[in-house]
């Protein structure tokens, strides 16, 4: 028997596009957070950004901003429910397919909207796997100048 | 003279005035204006489901008549049905109903 996967990202009850967009709408209006990607946009137009903080190698927190559109703001949401508490590479893995599959009831026209919350998140991502400054690389002292 | 419906009231709008008036005028070419598109909110999207009856003929009368059909997408997420929609059928905001009437732009806009 295999044993079922503890961390956050499989062990949240399904949830419904309209319980996640209620969510969703009042969480797009907060700030965003300390580590924030690159603003993403699709061919219709749609916008979603993510922000996130960090504990460790792990999701503390997530935000995002995003077009006023019900079933992207859902998907964004989906993702700041479920990925807090996971690790880095854990949520690099997730894809638009993913959340598709975790989010019945969105008629196929609407499930791009998954592709674009999913870019935006690894955008966020990418940054927060940037090195910050304070952390003691010391393979970057090479590029400080001579005379710093 | 091209319209649009938008139906935002409920009470007997889709039983009575659609399905008693517009649809069966519609069906016989004597509405008396080419309708280019219907828009429905909230309780009004039960007629875009698969199987409803009312529906059923509507949707027949669109594919015939190029005529626009589009559900309010957070009306029809809040009732669970933006997937069980006839075939073809959009759900939308007001972005994606100006976009799909903009190749066959009405003349008015009627709210129902």
């Amino acid at each position: 028997m295999t044993a079922t996967c503890r961390e956050p990202c499989c062990t949240q009850p399904t949830l419904s596009v309209s319980e996640l967009f209620e969510r969703g709408f009042r969480r797009s209006r907060e700030m965003p957070l300390t580590v924030a990607g690159e603003a993403q946009i699709n061919n219709e137009g749609h916008v979603a950004r993510f922000s996130l903080d960090l504990a460790g190698d792990r999701i503390a927190q997530l935000r995002f901003q995003a077009s006023p559109c019900a079933t992207l703001i859902a998907y964004c949401e989906l993702i700041a429910e479920t990925l807090p508490g996971s690790r880095l590479d854990i949520a690099r893995a997730l894809s638009g397919a993913d959340l598709v599959q975790k989010l019945p009831g969105v008629p196929a026209m609407k499930r791009d909207r998954a592709a674009l919350a999913a870019a935006a998140l690894h955008s966020a991502l990418v940054v927060a796997s940037l090195p910050r400054s304070g952390d003691s690389d010391e393979s970057r002292l090479h590029l400080r100048h001579p005379a710093a | 003279m091209k319209v649009a419906y938008i139906f935002a009231t409920q009470r007997h709008n889709v039983s009575y005035v659609l399905a008693k008036m517009i649809l069966p005028q519609l069906e016989q070419d004597r509405h008396g204006a080419d309708v280019v598109g219907m828009f429905f909110f909230e309780d009004n999207n039960y007629v875009l489901v698969k199987g409803n009856p009312i529906g059923e003929r509507l949707h027949k009368v669109a594919q015939q008549k190029g005529m626009l059909l589009m559900g309010c997408d957070q009306c029809c997420y809040e009732r669970e049905i933006a997937d069980k929609l006839f075939d073809g059928v959009p759900i939308g905001c007001f972005p994606d109903l100006y976009k799909a009437l903009s190749g066959n732009m009405p003349d008015q806009v009627i709210t129902l």
